[in-house]
């Protein structure tokens, strides 16, 4: 049987093309617009989970240095606080290495004093001092000099810490915000969604 | 029929691959940031908090140990692995996420009473479930670590061992899998130091009933390392003593408290109606301040130099240090010249002297245990002088009776003279300490009692240096106490506190 051959029918009509560029555009638009969007939103979930993330560094980090401080004193704006800290590990330069280079990085024995309100359990002749900080956009931590930046992030982090005194010990509230790049129909997302809340009591005696 | 079809068919496949590919890439990128962020936040935070929780559990099971010191000595760490004053905990796995714990305890020092402190070294490791392979959240700048500096996580090796060596002393440093392997996991290690707890923190402390003292008695203070004891620092605010002269405190753990003369001090009651309307207290007046005081056992005598003679207080009875290689041995707190009295007679003589080397008098250091009592009747006069540079402690079973002029103590410090009346092992038992008056006016004591199941009496008008635990206790004199301030950490340990805490943040 012989081919039947349409060659006379394969072209597209102008109205055909024209429909079907319409089409293709508002495809192409629909496609555009959907991903762009999606990948919006997927920037903004992910640089929000970020930052939580970082929010949660940072009360783990004060958690941490507020669990083993001996005392903690926070600024009049909340922003700085201040930890003062057994100096549990030998560093170099401390005493106790340079008499024993061996020593430095080693857990140092403690030393007991009797005071008036008790007796005090000391690691080495002074303690550590800790300081959180803001700068900019970072959150920084420092220890006897040695700055570290725990958080970074363009949302506008701002950690809030309270300390309150009680007769032997003391805790520190802190409350951590940011704000997100969210917006719903022109409206900013608030910063207090984002509040992350922590108290940490200390472990010693409060001293001071 | 046949259809020819055009060559356009190849070019739809490969699109439609190459459309699946480009999203399956997007989407295991999404999958990517999802699974590293829920790993962070639910299984690596959670890790590295609950291995906090764990090492700190290790620390209270190791707490409890060392309170069996002093309460259960027979069975303190059993079932440790014990090597010298170093004890090593078993592997404890708890809890539903199977945290793992463990402790190393050293009695690291021995203070100036003779009691040791304690040192906890405990860790506490939490499995972290999860895909390992995402790593950790370190995204925060250039150049800048985030989660990784604070959450030590050990993939592959344990960066303790490696670093520090399993002791954390720079020894035996090695490249291990860590505990939990073929699981990542987060190790976080605590330092815990508990103190003895010393009986004599109060002038007077009675577990029951108290009455007394007289209507012209006086309880006050003075610290004996400041100065020595004056009666009239106490109304001189300006003097610097003053602080030490008003510390004559008062603890009673029951409601039945009758208050009589002044209180330079606080006064503790445990549901009592005492106010300052009925009591002369010079300081805070607390209702509501219970305690509760453990029987006495006889501690360990493990570390003690026991010397065999005497054996009993008959008649004069002179106690002289032993000759350890022609020298006599005064002995330490923690290790004392130990002996065992069969029986103490009633007025029996007891001579204790410290050892003399060079013509200079060591500090001597004395343990007696008695067994029965020591004067059981109002007609008993036992007799026991402590010369100065002697600390002496005696243990008795029994009950303790005598005149207070027949206490004597050279040094004038209470803290070198202390008396301890061990629980009796029944209950019904009835153990006492009576003192009566004799000697005048000015006759009294300086001495320390811990009796905390014996009925403490005090009759007449002595005048008083020291402190006294009891169950309950009656004096109907004008009796004059002096607590001594130093004495808050003299005697034997009672209870240990946890005094110090820090975590190595390696």
């Amino acid at each position: 049987m012989k081919l039947k051959t349409t060659t006379s029918r394969l072209a597209f009509t102008l109205a055909e093309t024209m429909i079907a560029l319409s089409a293709s555009s508002v495809l192409l638009g629909a496609t555009l617009t959907s991903s762009t969007a999606l990948q919006k939103s997927f920037n903004a979930i992910d640089t929000y989970f970020a930052t939580h993330m970082q929010q949660i560094r940072i009360v783990d980090y004060l958690s941490r240095d507020v669990k083993r401080g001996l005392v903690v004193t926070t600024s009049a704006d909340l922003q700085t606080v201040t930890i003062t800290v057994p100096n549990y590990i030998i560093q170099a330069g401390d005493p106790e290495a340079v008499a024993n280079p061996d020593l430095v990085g080693t857990p140092r024995n403690p030393t007991m004093t009797y005071t008036p309100s008790g007796v005090q359990v000391n690691y080495g002749a002074a303690n550590s001092t800790v300081v959180y900080s803001i700068n900019g956009v970072s959150i920084l931590r420092t220890e006897n000099g040695n700055v570290t930046t725990i958080a970074s992030s363009t949302d506008q982090l701002v950690p809030q810490t309270t300390d309150v005194e009680l007769a032997n010990t003391e805790y520190a509230k802190t409350s951590i915000t940011f704000q997100p790049i969210f917006t719903s129909g022109g409206t900013t997302a608030e910063r207090t969604g984002t509040t992350v809340y922590s108290t940490a009591y200390l472990r010693n005696k409060r001293r001071g | 029929m046949q259809v020819k079809h055009s060559g356009e068919e190849g070019n739809a496949l490969i699109c439609a691959l190459c459309t699946i590919l480009i999203i399956s890439l997007i989407g295991a990128n999404v999958l990517r940031n999802c699974t590293t962020r829920f790993n962070v936040s639910s299984s690596q935070v959670r890790s590295w908090k609950e291995s906090l929780f764990a090492a700190e559990a290790g620390g209270d099971i190791a707490y409890a140990e060392i309170r069996k010191s002093v309460s259960d000595p027979t069975h303190v760490f059993n079932g440790w692995t014990n090597s010298g004053a170093k004890h090593t905990s078993p592997v404890t796995t708890f809890g539903a996420n199977n945290l793992v714990t463990s402790t190393v305890v050293d009695a690291f020092y021995t203070d100036s009473s003779g009691n040791p402190w304690f040192r906890a070294r405990s860790r506490g490791t939490a499995v972290i479930r999860g895909l390992s392979q995402v790593g950790m959240d370190d995204r925060m700048g250039a150049g800048a670590r985030g989660d990784s500096l604070l959450r030590k996580i050990d993939f592959n090796t344990d960066h303790f061992v490696a670093t520090y060596g399993p002791n954390g002393d720079g020894i035996g440093k090695a490249l291990v899998p860590p505990s939990s392997s073929p699981y990542p996991s987060i190790t976080r290690r605590i330092e815990q130091i508990s103190a003895p707890i010393t009986p004599f923190e109060a002038a007077i402390k009675a577990a029951g009933t108290f009455y007394g003292l007289g209507s012209a008695a006086y309880i006050d203070s003075f610290r004996s390392s400041v100065g020595p004891y004056d009666p009239n620092v106490k109304n001189n605010p300006s003097d610097p003593r003053y602080i030490d002269a008003r510390s004559g405190t008062v603890e009673i753990n029951t409601s039945l408290a009758t208050v009589l003369g002044s209180i330079f001090g606080n006064l503790y009651t445990n549901g009592g109606t005492v106010t300052k309307k009925t009591a002369s207290v010079s300081g805070v007046i607390d209702n509501n301040v219970p305690f509760s005081i453990n029987p006495l056992e006889m501690p360990a005598t493990t570390t003690w130099n026991y010397v065999a003679n005497p054996t009993a207080v008959t008649g004069n009875t002179t106690i002289d240090p032993p000759l350890v290689n022609g020298q006599p041995r005064a002995g330490t707190p923690g290790s004392p010249n130990y002996y065992l009295i069969s029986y103490f007679v009633n007025n029996g003589n007891l001579l204790v002297n410290p050892a003399v080397i060079n013509g200079t008098p060591q500090d001597t250091y004395v343990t007696l245990a008695v067994t029965g009592d020591i004067g059981n009747s109002t007609s008993s006069q036992p007799t026991i002088t402590v010369p100065a540079n002697v600390h002496l402690k005696i243990y008795f079973t029994g009950n303790f009776q005598t005149k207070a002029e027949n206490i004597i103590n050279t040094s004038g410090y209470a803290g070198n003279l202390q008396f301890y009346a061990i629980s009796p092992t029944d209950p019904s038992v009835h153990q006492t300490i009576n003192l009566n008056s004799g000697g005048g006016s000015n006759a009294g004591f300086s001495a320390v009692f811990y009796a905390p199941s014996a009925d403490f009496t005090i009759n007449g008008a002595p005048d008083i240096t020291g402190a006294i635990v009891c169950k309950n206790f009656y004096a109907n004199g004008n009796v004059h106490w002096h607590y001594d301030r130093r004495l808050d950490t003299e005697g034997v340990a009672v209870d240990y506190r946890i005094v110090s805490y820090v975590e190595d943040i390696r």
